[in-house]
């Protein structure tokens, strides 16, 4: 029995600009695993964001999936949702793979109460028993650890950043969705309410059993959260492999660059590392491998073609051309 | 400040740009040709003030273009110098608002506490009062006897609705870096607002000013017909008022009459909309269309 | 409860107090306009007076007085509480032409037709701008936004009163759709009032040509304005983690989109209030439809100064109950507002 829940291949997806099309993801090949927590990283501009909001097909107008699949393995059949129609995507939407955006702190409908937009979302997907729904909406608030009486009767306006994201999150479990995408979960908060938000994702991961993918370019979420690693760069995946695998031997330069770029506590100013240069340009490409300009392991070859993915010990794989030669740690 | 770039960057870019939209070239084209008709065309077509009763409200024709009026003369050459004195007092009364509500809403931004609080009190004070039957009273009491007193009732009266949009304006520049750093230094409160906030709004005080100008003409084209304004010789808002008193709104041959300084003002205004509109997203490019 | 009490009545209260307050201070600016400016209208009356019926100084002040409902004896501030405890009592003098007409008769008789027509008007306009913009907003770059938006563009940009004349002309005068003459006034005569289709039929039409006017020229920038706002809030992260709810296209651009979109619109609404019982002192001379803009064009033609004075504070006072409704209409939309006062 195929145990990949989602199947994501050769996806490329573009966004059309006026000075010409970004190529925003680049021939993506990439797995979720039947109750695995899989972290995308990189940095902006790497396409994680748009990979994310191309599962659910909410890329904004501009942007198309220019070709490839996403293969959803659920309720024993298998579907592409690349080609679902509108109103399939509404109803698989939510339903079956729900997404909680990047800092909900815009997320709610301003003018309507939060019970009203969880009534709305129940609805939308045929359950119009609201003593049920209530009742289901009272405990998903309480498991993310909210008053669920004060609540589920305010607006938007009235409840904190951090409180607005367990609602969301919790929202996000109410018709029990197979998959649950989460992007930046943890930016644009304090550092006390992103420890909690960690902790709660820590518990619906191992209560739950829901698959789940981190977009981040926060390398400690995945180091706290998640099975397996993807790093992302310019639109494709570079480097994947376990959690273990991607901190304690990472291959790809850039993996290796995000690591290194992360300070310790007991680090020094001087000892701060950041990789230099600037993400490239997804308009105009160049040939070859698209770290080049930045990489410290550059050789000629690295011009020529552009690396594939290639799996170097069972279930890692790397994106480059000299990953034999890259040392472990610093 | 470097006023090489300070003026290629109102001037040349912004035309560069116009250039692009479309709507908006149309509109700045329409403007200047209005314009030079105003100001430069009386010096090529005169007045036609002789009175020929057998060509009464003659159909346009290759002598005149836009027909006759109920006296036998010319509407075209009417048309020609009509604009001069509305533009001119709408531009004096435009100028005045904008330099009230520049300095107040600047002044209100930059230093907020009670001076803010009093100066916005009066602004929204003004504000309800709804301001063209203030100007149509103020006009039974106070004589009219000269273009520049017209200008300044209006100018007196406009300011207030662009003081608060320049006064958000100024908030949000107040709280950029540089400001900051000329507070450090101590350069003194007018000097700040003067040579630091202002010369960055500069596209948007010219935008106030353009949009000033077509209230302006709003009131004074309203007071004109109403007959409120006594002294002029012969404009736009006068033909109507006169076709309106003289019952040639009723004629059906007096359309082109009535219909030629209608038009002439509405050109004006539209066209000087369209412009400003296009002028705002030129400076403000979050608001370009289709980008 | 008692905390929701009392925001709510600091955000009402507020409005309140402010509304009071500037009505006092127009009063009071009228009244000292009246009284104070050189060559003001008490003077020139008892000069008149003097001069040509060749009264005494005491006879034309006592009939002054009397027209103007002041005490022309009494010291300045005296006089000043005088016509202030007047005007509380709604007693604005007599009017000049009408000798014998109180003016409070005439401004019973007249307020309510430009209420009524301004009110219908911008009912009609603000409903037909929003729907107009906000399929403009959503078919952005179509056909129907590129004619709309343009045509909206040029209606704004026109003065009302232009707009009023070219209805004027078009509608009645070149294609004789419109007895014009007689549509002046706002019934016909021998109509009897009451709610009988007669009388509603023949006050609407009547008021068609200045709603039609106050409709067209103000429609467009209803439209550009929703619009711009739907725009706006199309691009907010809460309508599409909407979308990404699964929620109806219906349920989204009605509750979501719509609602939200409404809300800054509302500022604008009690601008136009005011700008339109501006206007209607034209556009009402225009038509002759016989409103407090007709009132008060004609009181000034005629130099009536009572008349004059008082429809100016009605239109004002009209002005500012109005937006003080449309204020709390917006409070009870917008659930933001509660909180914290302002």
């Amino acid at each position: 029995m195929d145990n990949r829940i989602l199947s994501i291949e050769n996806l490329s997806i573009e966004y059309s600009n006026i000075r010409g099309k970004v190529k925003a993801v680049r021939n993506v090949r990439l797995d979720l695993y039947k109750g695995e927590s899989l972290a995308v990283i990189g940095e902006s501009g790497s396409g994680k964001t748009t990979l994310g909001t191309a599962i659910i097909r909410l890329l904004p107008s501009s942007g198309y999936i220019k070709e490839g699949k996403i293969i959803y393995r659920g309720n024993e059949k298998e579907y592409n949702i690349a080609q679902f129609n509108e109103s399939e995507l509404r109803q698989f939407r939510w339903k079956e793979i729900a997404m909680v955006f990047q800092s909900a702190l815009n997320s709610f409908n301003p003018v309507l109460k939060i019970w009203d937009q969880v009534l709305d979302t129940a609805k939308a997907h045929g359950l119009n028993n609201k003593s049920i729904v209530r009742e289901k909406a009272m405990d998903l608030l309480r498991f993310v650890q909210l008053d669920p009486e004060r609540v589920i009767n305010s607006y938007p306006h009235e409840l904190s950043g951090g409180m607005r994201q367990r609602v969301l999150i919790a929202l996000s479990l109410i018709l029990e969705p197979k998959i649950l995408i989460l992007d930046e979960p943890t930016t644009a908060l304090d550092i006390l309410t992103q420890r909690n938000i960690i902790e709660l994702l820590r518990i619906i991961k191992k209560d739950m059993g829901l698959s789940m993918i981190f977009i981040s370019h926060d390398l400690s979420l995945a180091a706290e959260l998640a099975d397996r690693v993807a790093t992302m760069y310019a639109g494709a995946i570079v480097e994947l492999g376990s959690v273990n695998d991607i901190f304690y031997h990472p291959r790809h330069p850039y993996t290796l660059g995000l690591i290194k770029a992360v300070p310790t506590v007991s680090s020094s100013f001087r000892e701060l590392y950041s990789i230099p240069g600037s993400p490239p340009d997804l308009i105009n490409l160049t040939p070859g491998c698209k770290f080049y300009p930045r990489c410290e392991y550059r050789t000629k070859g690295c011009e020529e073609a552009e690396p594939t993915l290639v799996e170097i010990t069972p279930g890692h794989f790397v994106a480059c051309l000299r990953e034999g030669d890259i040392a472990d740690g610093r | 400040m470097n006023w090489k770039h300070l003026l290629k960057s109102i001037f040349i870019e912004p035309l560069i740009l116009i250039s692009r939209d479309r709507a908006g070239l149309i509109g700045f084209i329409i403007l200047l040709s209005i314009l030079l008709m105003s100001f430069i065309g009386p010096y090529f077509i005169k007045l036609d003030t002789i009175v020929k009763l057998d060509q009464i409200y003659q159909f346009p024709s290759r002598a005149h273009i836009l027909g006759t009026d109920n006296q036998g003369r010319d509407i075209f050459s009417q048309i020609v110098n009509g604009g001069k004195d509305v533009i001119v007092v709408a531009f004096l009364a435009g100028l005045i608002s904008t330099l009230i509500a520049v300095s107040l809403g600047a002044l209100s931004a930059y230093a907020g506490g009670f001076t803010d609080t009093v100066i916005m009190f009066i602004t929204e004070i003004i504000l309800t009062i709804p301001q063209f039957p203030l100007l149509a009273v103020l006009s039974a009491f106070i004589r009219l006897t000269n273009p520049t007193m017209l200008a300044l009732i209006i100018g007196f009266l406009g300011w207030p609705a662009l003081a608060r949009a320049i006064r958000a304006q100024v908030l949000s520049i107040r709280e950029r870096d540089y400001i900051e750093a000329a507070r450090v230094l101590d350069l003194g409160r007018w000097h700040i607002i003067f040579s630091e906030i202002l010369p960055n709004m500069l596209s948007y005080i010219v935008i106030s000013l353009i949009m000033a100008m077509t209230g302006a003409v709003y009131s004074q084209v309203g007071l004109i017909i109403l007959g409120l304004v006594p002294f002029y010789g012969h404009n736009w808002g006068l033909m109507i008022q006169l076709a309106w008193t003289r019952g040639a709104i009723f004629y059906k041959g007096s359309i082109f009459y009535i219909l030629s300084p209608i038009i002439a003002i509405a050109l004006f205004q539209w066209s000087a909309v369209t412009f400003t509109r296009s002028l705002e997203g030129i400076f403000n490019p979050r608001l370009r269309i289709g980008e | 409860m008692i905390r929701v009490k009392r925001l709510f009545s600091n955000y009402i209260f507020t409005r309140i107090v402010r509304a009071i307050l500037t009505i006092f201070i127009v009063a009071t600016l009228t009244f000292f306009i009246v009284r104070l400016m050189p060559g003001n209208p008490v003077e020139i009356y008892i000069g008149q007076l003097i001069s040509q019926y060749g009264m005494s100084f005491q006879d034309a002040k006592n009939q002054a007085a009397a027209l103007f409902s002041i005490n022309l004896d009494a010291p300045l501030y005296e006089q000043y509480l005088y016509y202030m405890r007047n005007l509380l009592r709604g007693d604005f003098g007599m009017s000049f032409l009408s000798q014998g007409t109180p003016v409070s008769t005439m401004i019973t008789a007249y307020l309510p037709w430009t209420i009524f027509s301004v009110g219908i008007s911008i009912l009609i306009s603000f409903s037909l701008g929003i729907i107009l913009g906000m399929i403009a907003a959503y078919r952005r770059g179509g056909l129907f936004d590129h004619i709309i938006s343009t045509i909206a563009a040029i209606l704004s940009a026109i003065p009302n009163y232009l707009i009023g004349i070219l209805l004027l002309i078009i509608i009645g005068v070149q294609l004789g759709l419109i007895p014009v003459s007689a549509m002046r006034g706002t019934v016909s005569p021998g109509v009897t009032p009451g709610f009988n289709l007669e009388f509603i039929k023949d006050i609407f039409s009547h008021a068609l040509l200045p709603i039609l006017t106050y409709v067209v020229s103000t429609v467009g920038g209803w439209t550009l304005s929703m619009k711009s706002s739907t725009l706006n809030t199309l691009g907010e992260d809460y309508v599409t983690v909407a979308k990404a709810r699964g929620l109806s296209e219906m349920r989204i651009t009605f509750s979501y989109v719509g609602r939200n979109a409404l809300l800054p619109l509302f500022t604008s609404l009690t601008m136009q209030m005011g700008f339109l019982m501006g206007g209607s002192a034209l556009i009402e001379s225009i038509f002759v439809y016989k409103g407090i803009g007709w009132a008060l064009g004609a009181s000034i033609a005629q130099r009536d100064y009572p008349v004059m004075q008082a429809v100016f504070l009605i239109i004002t006072i009209a002005v500012i109950v109005a937006n003080f409704i449309a204020d709390l209409f917006y409070s009870k939309l917008d659930p933001r507002i509660k909180v914290g006062g302002e």
